[in-house]
């Protein structure tokens, strides 16, 4: 079943002669329990696909469907509760709050949000991310790695039903890669949700059921799970 | 809340100084604010005791009652529900030990600008005086016999009264006779009659005399019209205000430049999609919690040190302004963070993203 959608999605930057097409027209689907990857080179438009499926910026045409909701047709308050709601954002920077310990972290989302996990929950993601430990520290205290993990954290946190991660092992090694790798797949599989990994690093497909290809502003799916085993 | 006063506690130290400079500007504000209340009521004491509504003075003098100059007959002319002369001059008083600047008031003992007696008694003869009780803070004791300056004639403080001071000076209430004998000396018999002014209790102004030459003046414009007060007012004021502008810059300035290095933390938030809403409220939040804390310790450090100060300083705190000046200040600091909630409220969360 199709949680996210973008038909006939199209986005261009500035006009005339300098007019960049940094997507031309895509139509997208991604399922419930898929984990997909996004490759391609620097520049190819891969930033841009994933922000606009996530409500981060509108496409100078087309829709894109969330979960049901047409985004095109909210305004950014509405599209910024949506963002709240059904998605979660792995950045290539840690996205942590600098004054918040990790816990606090989590915290703050209670604060703006329902629905969010247990505490029973939320112990099992300490424990399944390794970060148990470190829970009341601060981002200025913990390695790269942990941070990066840290921030997973946040990210499922929340339950979203789609986690869009951009880059997130760029500033890892890569046994720390992999690692992370592993933990998108299991937490997208034990909890039948969507995520989407933009990357150019092309060890890390073979964690994905889906690997798309984006070269030029133009989207490809390159590969099915079922062609890669 | 959340988010604000956890920032506060882990970056202790850059918010204790904006805290501090918070609680130096209203400890100023406060302290200017006492500083006038203090000379206001050096300056009006006397008259605000009166419990007057206008006095009369001649044309000629332009409100000034030392230059005004009448006699008990116009006190025929006035229509006035009560009223009361008065007589006034400056002089220098010295008991021997201490010299002061005082103001001689000559009254009639059976009207109401007479004063209470707080200690003593009233005067009863003539160079008997009643004292504003200040002289006692300066060496004046009951019973002092004081010379003055450009007159043989003597006084004696036979009694003080409280709230008696005029346009900087204490006050030397004593009767009409008195007060001719200091101002006109051997003249004194010839000049019986004259008074400086009329004060009036009343309802209406306009019917309280019909005679061109007198010129009625409530007591506000009265007293504003005292040389130096107004003037010594706007300027104490004029500080006060220009402090609410310049804690409200110091503020807008300290938010703004912490705004901008945060805005790549902002717009992860934002991001995520915590509302434009949440985030500026926790601006507005800690805005709130450092002013509301600088100007409570400013409020107290004022009171602290007003306690400790000299009886020469002329410093008296009124409650009520002060609360209005911290509430204001708490204001204006907030609004010194509108700036930064209008940069949040700009900040794309696609920046942040880093694409
Ligand atoms: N805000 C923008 N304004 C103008 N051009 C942009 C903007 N964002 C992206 N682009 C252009 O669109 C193309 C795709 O960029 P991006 O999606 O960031 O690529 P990738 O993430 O694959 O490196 C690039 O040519 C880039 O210069
Ligand atoms: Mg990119």
């Amino acid at each position: 079943m199709a949680i996210l959608e973008l038909n006939q999605v199209k986005k261009s930057f500035g006009t005339g002669h300098k007019k960049v097409e940094a997507l031309k027209e895509t139509n997208f689907q991604a399922n419930k329990g898929e984990l997909v990857a996004v490759i391609g080179p620097s520049g190819s438009g891969k930033s841009t696909f994933l922000t606009i499926a996530g409500g981060l910026q509108t496409p100078s045409s087309g829709d894109i469907i969330i979960n049901n909701q047409n985004l095109t047709a909210l305004n950014e308050k509405k599209r910024s509760k949506i963002r709240l709601k059904e998605i979660g954002f792995i950045l290539q920077s840690s996205n942590l709050i600098p004054f918040l310990t990790v816990d606090m972290q989590m915290k703050l989302l209670d604060k703006v949000k329902k629905g969010n996990m247990t505490k029973e929950e939320l112990e099992q993601l300490y424990e399944d991310l390794g970060i148990g430990d470190l829970r009341s520290k601060y981002p200025v205290d913990l390695s790269g790695g942990e941070r990066q993990r840290a921030a997973i954290a946040k990210a499922l946190y929340s339950n979203p039903s789609i986690i869009l991660a951009d880059e997130p092992t760029a500033s890892l090694d890569s046994d720390r890669a992999y690692e992370v790798m592993e933990l998108l797949k299991s937490e997208t599989k034990n909890k039948n949700t969507t995520t989407i990994v933009v990357t150019h690093d092309i060890r890390l497909i073979g964690y994905c059921d889906k690997v798309y290809n984006m070269t030029d502003g133009v989207l490809t799916l390159e590969k099915e799970k079922q062609a890669v085993e | 809340m959340f988010l604000a006063w956890n920032e506060i506690k882990k970056n202790k130290l850059r918010f204790t100084l904006i805290t501090g400079v918070l609680m130096l500007v209203s400890y100023l504000v406060f302290f200017l604010s006492g500083l006038a209340t203090g000379l206001e009521s050096l300056n009006r004491e006397s008259v605000d005791k009166w419990e007057a509504t206008a006095i009369i003075l001649t044309e000629e003098s332009d409100k000034s009652l030392p230059q005004s100059s009448m006699t008990l007959d116009e006190l025929n002319g006035v229509d006035a529900k009560e009223s009361a002369v008065i007589g006034q001059i400056n002089a220098i008083a010295a008991n021997g030990d201490q010299k002061n600047n005082v103001s001689i008031f000559g009254i009639e003992k059976d009207e109401f600008i007479m004063p209470n007696v707080t200690e003593g008694k009233e005067f009863s003869n003539t160079n008997e005086v009643i004292a504003s009780d200040s002289l006692k803070e300066d060496g004046f004791k009951l019973g002092d016999n004081l010379q003055l300056s450009s007159t043989e004639e003597r006084l004696t403080i036979v009694g003080f009264t409280d709230e008696a001071r005029f346009n900087g000076a204490p006050v030397l209430y004593g009767d009409l006779s008195t007060f001719h004998r200091v101002k006109y000396g051997e003249a004194a018999e010839l000049n019986a009659d004259q008074i400086n002014g009329i004060v009036v209790r009343t309802d209406g102004l306009s019917s309280i005399t019909q005679n061109d030459a007198l010129e009625v003046s409530e007591i506000e414009t009265f007293i504003r019209n005292l040389p130096g007060y107004t003037e010594q007012n706007l300027t104490l004021n004029f500080m006060i205000y220009f402090l609410f502008a310049i804690s409200s810059v110091i503020v807008a300035i300290f938010l703004y430049v912490l705004t901008v290095q945060k805005i790549s933390m902002f717009g992860v938030m934002k991001a995520q999609g915590i509302s434009n809403r949440y985030l500026s409220q926790s601006v507005i939040a800690q805005t709130f919690i450092l002013a509301a804390i600088g100007v409570t310790v400013g409020f107290v450090l004022t009171l602290i040190s007003g306690a400790f100060l000299p009886s020469a300083v002329p410093v008296s705190f009124d409650l009520a302004t002060m609360i209005l000046y911290g509430l204001i200040l708490i204001i204006v600091a907030i609004l010194g963070a509108v700036f930064s909630v209008l940069t949040i409220v700009k900040i794309d969360p696609l920046k942040a993203i880093g694409g």
